[in-house]
C-alpha cells in the first residue's frame, strides 16, 4: 500500500474474530480491502483533509464492520471484548476533531447501515429514528410529514444523528429550538460490553444522574446509541427576517443580551465580525452586522420581530433590511472554498467557544489578537452564534500559508485555547473533543475532571475498546 | 485519468469536500457504505491518479457501484462539476484492462453480437413523417406500453414514423461499461439511422436515450441536427393542444421520477402536469423531483453492480409504496421493469386508458 500514516499504524486484527462478526453481519459487510480502509480513515478534521491530498492519512483501520442494528452491534462488542479488538464508531464522518479516526489499529463499526425514519408521535410532538440517519434525511422525513427537529447545522447533509448526539452538535437555529441535548427525550444504546441500555423518553424525570448525559457527548468512548427519540416542532407558518449595523462587537453583543431577556426567541442570531460581514455582506462591507430570523406562528413572530426592532434601534442599530439573512440562508453551506485553498497549500480551520456574556467581547478580541500573531496567519475572523440569556458560542475562523503546516495549526489552536481560559470560555460549545482537542481537556476540567471522565469510561468499559485515543482516553 | 489541470483541480476538490450531497446519493443510502459516497469515490480517483492506490480490482468495483444517477451532481457545492465524468473514465479504464463486472461484460458481448445488449430482435418500423418515435431498448418488450403509444398516436391523428428493435440502440450499455470505441461506433450507427431516415424531431421513451443523443454524443464528436423530446412532453403537448381528449379519474396517483430525466434532461413539470390533466390527487414521496433515488436499473442493461442496484431497487419501492397510492407511474421502461414489485405503469399506459376515443 502506499498509503503514508503519521498518528498510527494500521493494526492486525485477530482472523478468528473476523470470521465470528462474519457470521454475524453477513460477509459482504465485513472487509479489509484498501479502498474500504482508505474510506473510513479519516473524518472532516480539517488538518487531515489538508494532508490527504497528498496520500498521507492518519491511520488506517484493520477492518471495516458494517452492522444493519443493534442486535448485531451487541454481538460484535462481544467478541470485541473476547479478542481485545479496538473499535472506532463510525457515523457520518463529519466530525472536525478527528473523533472517527481509526487510532492503534482499531476497526471501524460503520453505522451507517442503521438509518431508517421508525415513527412520529404527533399528539407528544416526538420522533424516532435510528442514529445513522444523515440529518438532511431525517428533516426531510419530518418536513414532508409537516415538521422540523430545528437542529440544522452546517452538516446538515453529512452528519448524522448519532454523531450529533456524540457530540452535543448545535445547528443554526439553536436559539430557538436549542442544542440537540435539548432535543433528545430517550435513547438507545449499547454498551461497550455488548449490554442494552434503553433510556425511555419522557419529556423529564428524577431518576438520579441522568444516565442520557453520558451519552450525550459521549463520542463513542461510552457506548453505541443506536436509536433516538427526538422532540420536533410544526413547520413555521411565518418567518421573518432583519439585520442591523452595530459600531462594535461589544455594542451587538449588548444589544442581542437585552434583545433575549425581553423574552424574545429568534430562531436565528448571529453578530458578524467586520471580516465576516465583508466576506457575506459585499453592500454592507466591512463593517459589524447582525442578522436575525424569528420564526413560528405568524402573530408571535410579529410581536417578536417588533421587540428586536425597538432595541435594536434604541441603542444605535441601523436597519440594513432582510437582504442580509437571505443571503446568508443562500450561502450557509457552502464549504466550497476550503479546499480550494488547502490545494495550494493553505491549512484552514474553525474553532467553537463559549462564555458569559461578560466575557464574551474580551473573549474574541483575545483570540483575534492571539491567533493572528501565529507565524503563518493570513486570516483569522469570527462570528457569534448560538445565544443564551446567558452568553453565546464564539466561531472562529482561521486560515494560514505556513512554511511548517503542522507547527501553524498547533500555534493556532494553543493561542486560541489559551485566550478561552483566560476569558472564563469553555474550549468547545458544540464540536466536542474528538483526537485532536483531548489536549485541552485537563485546561477545561481540571486534573481531578480529567480523571472523573477516565474513571467513567474504564468502569463502562475495562477493556478500553471502544473509541480509543479520544476524548480523555489516551490508551492503556 | 485527469486531462489536464484544471481536472486535477476538481477532483481534489470533490475529494476534500465534507461530503455534503451524500445525503442524496442513493447507492450509499441503500448500502450505508460510506466507500460508494460521492466524496470518497472522488478520494479513490485522486489516489488512482497519483499511483497511491495499489488495489486495481477493488477500484474498479467501487466505479462499477455508483448508481450514475446524477444526484451528486444535482446537489454539489462546486459549479459545473460532475463526478460521473471521472467515473466513467475509470469504467474505461476497467474495460481496456478487461476487469469489467460479469454481467457487464457478457452485456457487451451480447451487444457485440446482435448490435443491443438484450440479443436477437425484429425491426420495428411503421408509419411515416419525419416526426419519430424510437422505441428504447427497454421499450422493445413492453407489449403494454407500445400499444399504449400506438393508441394515443392514433387517436391523436399523429402522423409518426415508429422504429427500434434489431440492432437500432443509441449505445448507452457500451458507454456506460466503459468501452468508449464501441460507443463511438454506435453513436455514428445510431445518427445514421436517424438520418437515413429523414427525421427532424424524435419522441423517445427512455431518458437514457436522450442523454445519450443530446449530450454524450457530442463527446465523442457525434451530433445530430434532430430535436429530441421524451414522451411525457410529447404526451403533455397532447392535452395542452386538445389533440387528445381524457376522462378525469378520482383516484391517488405516485410518479417515480426517473433519475436521469429529471438529473439530466430536467423533466419533472410534465408528467405531473399530465397526471392533474388526468385528474388525479398526485402523492408525493419523501423523494421526489429533483431530489429523486434512481430505481437501481444499471443503466436499463444491467450494467455495474447488481448485487448493489438491487439494495437500491428495494428502497425505492419502499419509498414510493409509504405513499399508499392508488396508481404507481414512471416515465421509463427500465424504472418501470425494475419496480414491477409495485404494479408501476408507464404514464403513457395511463393516458392511453382515459383517453376518449371520438
Amino acid at each position: 500500500m502506499n498509503i503514508k500514516t503519521y498518528l498510527s499504524q494500521k493494526g492486525a486484527v485477530p482472523s478468528e474474530f473476523i470470521e465470528k462478526v462474519k457470521h454475524i453481519v453477513g460477509e459482504e459487510n465485513v472487509s479489509e480491502r484498501e479502498c474500504d480502509l482508505i474510506s473510513y480513515s479519516l473524518d472532516y478534521w480539517l488538518y487531515g483533509v489538508a494532508l490527504s491530498q497528498y496520500g498521507n492519512l492518519p491511520s488506517l483501520p484493520c477492518a471495516v464492520i458494517s452492522p444493519k442494528n443493534r442486535e448485531e452491534i451487541q454481538g460484535i462488542l462481544r467478541y470485541a471484548n473476547e479478542y481485545k479488538v479496538h473499535i472506532t464508531p463510525f457515523g457520518g464522518g463529519s466530525g472536525v476533531l478527528g473523533g472517527a479516526i481509526p487510532l492503534d489499529g482499531s476497526a471501524i463499526l460503520n453505522l451507517q447501515r442503521i438509518n431508517r425514519f421508525i415513527c412520529l408521535d404527533e399528539t407528544s410532538l416526538v420522533a424516532e429514528f435510528e442514529a445513522g440517519i444523515i440529518g438532511a434525511n431525517l428533516e426531510r422525513e419530518l418536513n414532508h410529514r409537516g415538521y422540523s427537529l430545528g437542529n440544522i447545522p452546517q452538516s446538515l447533509h453529512c452528519s448524522t444523528l448519532g454523531g450529533w448526539i456524540a457530540t452535543r452538535a448545535a445547528g443554526q437555529f439553536s436559539t430557538k429550538y436549542g442544542k440537540i441535548e435539548d432535543m433528545v427525550l430517550g435513547m438507545e444504546v449499547v454498551l461497550p460490553d455488548g449490554d442494552l441500555l434503553d433510556i425511555k423518553p419522557v419529556p423529564r424525570r428524577s431518576v438520579g444522574p441522568s444516565l442520557k448525559d453520558l451519552f450525550l457527548g459521549g463520542e463513542g468512548t461510552l457506548g453505541i446509541v443506536t436509536k433516538a427519540v427526538v422532540s420536533v416542532h410544526p413547520l413555521p407558518k411565518g418567518m421573518a427576517k432583519q439585520s442591523f449595523v452595530f459600531p462594535s462587537i461589544e455594542v451587538a453583543l449588548d444589544v442581542v443580551r437585552r434583545i433575549l431577556r425581553g423574552d424574545a426567541k429568534p430562531a436565528v442570531v448571529r453578530i458578524f465580525d467586520e471580516a465576516e460581514s465583508e466576506r457575506y455582506f459585499e453592500e454592507i462591507g466591512n463593517k459589524v452586522t447582525v442578522i436575525f430570523a424569528s420564526e413560528g406562528e405568524p402573530d408571535f413572530v410579529a410581536l417578536e420581530s417588533n421587540v428586536i426592532r425597538r432595541i435594536a434601534e434604541e441603542n444605535g442599530g441601523e436597519p440594513m433590511g432582510e437582504n442580509p439573512v437571505n443571503i446568508w440562508i443562500e450561502k450557509r453551506f457552502d464549504i466550497g472554498l476550503g479546499p480550494v485553498i488547502m490545494q495550494q497549500g493553505a491549512v484552514v480551520d474553525t474553532i467553537e467557544v463559549a462564555s458569559l456574556f461578560k466575557d464574551a467581547a474580551n473573549l474574541y478580541e483575545d483570540m483575534i489578537t492571539s491567533m493572528n500573531a501565529v507565524d503563518g496567519a493570513v486570516m483569522v475572523s469570527g462570528h457569534f452564534s448560538h445565544f443564551y440569556p446567558e452568553g453565546a458560542c464564539l466561531y472562529i475562523t482561521f486560515a494560514g500559508f505556513p512554511k511548517d503546516l503542522f507547527r501553524y495549526y498547533e500555534d493556532t489552536w494553543t493561542a486560541a485555547m489559551q485566550a478561552t481560559s483566560r476569558n472564563n470560555g469553555s474550549i468547545s460549545h458544540h464540536h466536542g473533543i474528538g483526537y485532536w482537542r483531548k489536549q485541552f481537556m485537563q485546561q477545561e476540567l481540571g486534573v481531578s475532571g480529567v480523571e472523573l471522565l477516565r474513571r467513567i469510561k474504564f468502569a463502562l468499559d475495562r477493556n478500553g475498546i471502544l473509541n480509543r485515543g479520544k476524548l480523555v482516553d489516551d490508551g492503556r | 485519468m485527469m486531462e489536464d489541470k484544471k481536472e486535477l483541480e476538481q477532483i481534489t476538490n470533490c475529494a476534500m469536500c465534507a461530503n455534503m450531497c451524500k445525503y442524496s446519493c442513493p447507492t450509499y443510502l441503500a448500502t450505508g457504505k460510506e466507500t460508494i459516497t460521492p466524496q470518497k469515490i472522488a478520494r479513490l480517483i485522486l489516489y488512482k491518479e497519483k499511483a497511491f492506490l495499489e488495489d486495481q480490482q477493488g477500484f474498479f468495483d467501487v466505479m462499477f457501484q455508483s448508481a450514475m444517477c446524477g444526484a451528486c451532481k444535482i446537489h454539489c457545492i462546486y459549479d459545473n462539476y460532475d463526478l460521473r465524468k471521472f467515473i466513467q473514465r475509470g469504467r474505461s479504464k476497467a474495460f481496456k484492462e478487461g476487469m469489467l463486472p460479469d454481467e457487464t461484460r457478457k452485456r457487451v458481448e451480447t451487444f457485440a453480437s446482435f448490435g443491443n445488449p438484450h440479443g436477437e430482435r425484429q425491426l420495428l418500423q411503421k408509419g411515416t413523417g419525419d416526426l419519430g418515435y424510437f422505441v428504447s431498448c427497454s421499450a422493445y418488450n413492453d407489449q403494454d406500453l407500445l400499444k399504449a403509444m400506438d393508441r394515443i398516436i392514433s387517436v391523436g391523428k399523429k402522423q409518426i414514423y415508429q422504429f427500434g428493435g434489431a440492432d437500432i440502440c443509441c449505445g448507452a450499455p457500451l458507454y456506460y461499461a466503459g468501452d468508449t470505441e464501441g460507443f463511438e461506433k454506435a453513436a455514428r450507427k445510431m445518427k445514421g439511422e436517424i438520418e437515413n431516415r429523414k427525421l427532424r424531431k424524435v419522441i423517445a421513451d427512455c431518458p437514457t436515450c436522450i442523454k445519450m443523443m443530446t449530450e454524450v454524443y457530442h463527446e465523442v464528436g457525434v451530433d445530430l441536427d434532430v430535436e429530441f423530446v421524451h414522451t411525457t412532453e410529447f404526451l403533455n403537448s397532447l392535452l395542452e393542444e386538445g389533440k387528445i381528449k381524457v376522462k378525469r379519474r378520482n383516484a391517488t396517483a405516485t410518479f417515480h421520477d426517473p433519475c436521469i430525466l429529471a438529473n439530466d434532461l430536467g423533466v419533472t413539470a410534465a408528467p405531473r402536469e399530465i397526471l392533474s390533466a388526468l385528474g388525479f390527487e398526485i402523492k408525493e414521496p419523501v423523494y421526489s423531483q429533483e431530489d429523486t433515488h434512481c430505481c437501481g436499473g444499471l443503466c436499463g442493461a444491467r450494467i455495474g453492480d447488481c448485487g448493489v442496484a438491487d439494495k437500491v431497487s428495494t428502497m425505492r419501492i419502499n419509498e414510493l409504496k409509504e405513499t399508499a397510492a392508488d396508481v404507481y407511474l414512471s416515465a421509463c421502461p427500465t424504472c418501470k421493469a425494475v419496480l414491477s414489485d409495485i404494479d408501476m405503469k408507464d404514464i403513457a399506459e395511463l393516458v392511453s386508458e382515459q383517453i376518449i376515443d371520438e
